[in-house]
């Protein structure tokens, strides 16, 4: 009984992901219905009815496939969850669909060109779906042996027995198929396929050789005839893959050459060319197919007028995806240039781009979203500490206040406090400055901090 | 037909090399797949014959080999995930000058155990009686001269564990890999170790 008990928790642990807690972790969609209207609150998305709504106007383009090269822009305030809306966005497509999230200023590498970076990013954007011939193992299985090292610790060894009607094979696992394994709870008398290549396990059902005990297994067990002749196969399988992994397939040199070439990550234009080519052609004969996706650029004011240019021609090709870009600047100066322009992008860019704009959040929505992160961080809060809470955030900031969860969370802890109140959110308010406070803060002691003086002559100059 | 395949590669880019008592021929053909020959100095046999053809996407494959037997593989099992254990029966070709010969070691069942038929779609089907073993295996030469199987030219014998398949060769393969093995000769063999570099 107790070696059983052991066992299921070592299951447990097995199966839980551990999954660290990100920002925007708490974005599992746009939150829409059917008839695209926003939820008040639904898949960790709060308020923003228009924004959310007009997002999903967009989706609904990306998914339809037709039209390429659009652009957006969401504009708004910081912290009015334009990072948010991008990412429930990215939820929303798939996985199938290719999305590619940077930041403006990844850009400006030293390793290449802007323009490298930009059409590297573009290009991972665009998907192409393609039957391509894979090796599979599809049998069922006669034996798995799982052998746990005798120490207790160290790699395990395995070693499985796959049949089909004609014959029977022996394969010894690598750790990371035991573990794959284990998840799918796979058992001597199911048939299983192993893709080859990616070591992906899929159980197609229990062999009809096993029948007979039925009362062992659950009502939607599917039986299955046990495959025929031999064990490896190949067989055409369907993936999406990104024009930039392509490229990077077909740039690598070859053989000793490889040694000569300094890689600098940059792809020859002959090479893309050469691939633009090819896709083409497969797409005439029908062998591929192409899926445009999403890039997303965060922080888009960070890109120089060349960079602009460069967007305004890419978007023009037939190739190009959807352009989704955020920034969070009013009127001010372009990169690169002495001109001011709208969210420092240049006119004829802005013309190109429909503009989603967020609002700030009110009361109310900044306590669902407290309450949602909350949540998403494990932490238990009284109501009287979540209504502090709102009010620090409405008077700071949201991330402020999201900042402070943690923190709460720690310091109630340390009490031995199973849940954060009103004096532990007090605690950590006094401990952590705010951006006014600080800056409150600096303009007092202005005097005694270094290079001071350096600083006003400058500006006086 | 035959003569369709010597004219391919006839118009292939060769190389050629002497080495180890062998003469290694490296062949480009002209859809880009790479085909590389081994053949005994003395005895003129075809030791290796291997190829490397482009992957749908592009990059290269790995060496498959037609005949003779792949280099043990630096087995890693966390990055492969699942490799055939050792134990499992080897299944590799081995020619002599008469016959088409391909050899499964690691069987332990007698003769009686193996049955070889042909199937509809030009491959050889070694099947076991006990359910244990099951090969389908087609003879690209064959293929390559569309010349028919023929079930009379099969043979089977079994020894030291291993299980012996002979396919007399016919009178075109013969006639091919003579013309073909006088041609080589012509070849322009480079030694072990010598570069070829003009200066100019």
């Amino acid at each position: 009984m107790a070696a059983q008990t052991a066992e299921k928790v070592q299951e447990i642990r097995e199966v839980t992901r551990i999954e660290r807690i990100g920002a925007h972790s708490h974005i599992r969609g746009l939150g829409l219905d059917d008839a695209l209207e926003a939820r008040q609150v639904s898949q960790g998305m709060v308020g923003q009815l228009k924004a959310r709504k007009a997002a999903g106007v967009i989706l609904e383009i990306i998914k339809d496939g037709k039209i390429a090269s659009r652009g957006i822009l969401i504009a708004g305030q910081p912290g009015t969850g334009k990072t948010a809306i991008a990412m429930g966005m990215a939820q929303a497509l798939g996985t199938d669909t290719p999305f590619t999230s940077i930041a403006g200023s990844e850009i400006f590498s030293l390793e290449m060109s802007k323009t490298e970076a930009l059409t590297q990013a573009f290009r991972k954007s665009i998907g192409v779906r393609i039957k391509e011939e894979t090796e599979i193992i599809e049998g069922e299985i006669v034996e798995v042996q799982i052998d746990r090292p005798a120490t207790g610790t160290g790699a395990k060894v395995g070693k499985l027995t796959l049949k089909t009607t004609e014959m029977e094979t022996i394969y010894q696992l690598g750790q990371k198929m035991i573990e794959s394994l284990t998840k799918e709870k796979a058992q001597a008398g199911d048939i299983v396929t192993i893709d080859k290549a990616t070591g992906k396990i899929t159980k197609l059902g229990r062999s009809f050789t096993r029948a007979r005990d039925y009362d062992a297994m659950g009502a939607q067990t599917k039986f299955v005839q046990c495959p025929e002749g031999e064990l490896q196969k190949r067989k055409e399988v369907v993936h999406t893959v990104t024009l930039h992994e392509i490229d990077v397939i077909n740039s690598r040199t070859q053989g000793f050459l490889a040694l000569f070439s300094g890689d600098t990550g940059e792809i020859k234009s002959e090479v893309r060319e050469q691939i633009n080519a090819k896709v083409a052609e497969w797409r005439e004969e029908g062998k591929a197919e192409i899926v445009p996706g999403v890039l997303f650029i965060d922080e888009v004011h960070m890109l120089d007028i060349e960079c602009f240019s460069f967007l305004n021609r890419a978007l023009e090709s037939d190739m190009a995806p959807i352009l989704i870009m955020a920034t969070n600047r009013g009127i001010t100066r372009i990169r690169g240039t002495h001109y001011t322009s709208p969210h420092g992008i240049p006119l004829d860019l802005l013309d190109r781009l429909v503009i989603i704009s967020t609002v700030p959040y009110d009361e109310k929505e900044i306590k669902q979203i407290l309450k949602i992160r909350c949540e998403e961080e494990d932490v238990e809060m009284s109501d009287d500490a979540l209504t502090v809470l709102t009010r620090i955030g409405m008077e700071t900031s949201l991330r402020y206040a999201i900042q402070l969860i943690t923190a709460a969370n720690l310091v109630c802890r340390k009490r031995k406090g199973t849940e954060v109140d009103v004096d532990d959110i007090k605690r950590v308010y006094s401990l952590f400055l705010d951006e006014s406070r600080s800056t409150q803060f600096l303009k007092e002691y202005q005097q005694e901090f270094m290079f001071n003086e350096m600083n006003e002559e400058m500006e006086t100059s | 037909m035959a003569d369709a395949w010597l004219q391919k590669l006839r118009l292939s880019q060769k190389t050629c090399l002497v080495q180890d008592g062998r003469r290694k021929i490296h062949f480009t053909l002209s859809d880009g797949t790479e085909l590389a020959e081994e053949y005994d100095l003395k005895s003129g046999e075809l030791i290796v014959r291997k190829w490397k053809k482009k992957a749908t996407l592009g990059g290269y494959r790995k060496w498959e080999f037609e005949v003779g037997e792949p280099p043990a593989p630096i087995v890693n099992l966390d990055s492969e995930g699942l490799v055939e254990s050792n134990l499992n029966p080897v299944f590799l070709r081995k020619d002599t000058k008469t016959h088409f010969q391909w050899r499964v070691r690691n069987l332990p069942y007698p003769v009686d155990n193996y049955k070889i038929r042909i199937s509809d779609d030009r491959q050889l089907i070694l099947s076991t009686v006990n359910k244990k073993y099951y090969k389908k295996f087609s003879v690209p030469d064959l293929d390559r001269c569309a010349l028919p199987l023929e079930e009379e030219r099969i043979d089977m014998t079994h020894a030291n564990n291993t299980l012996i398949i002979s396919y007399k060769k016919p009178q075109e393969i013969l006639d091919m890999e003579k013309t073909f093995q006088q041609e080589l000769k012509k070849l322009k063999a480079s030694k072990d170790g010598e570069i070829d570099c003009t200066p100019s």
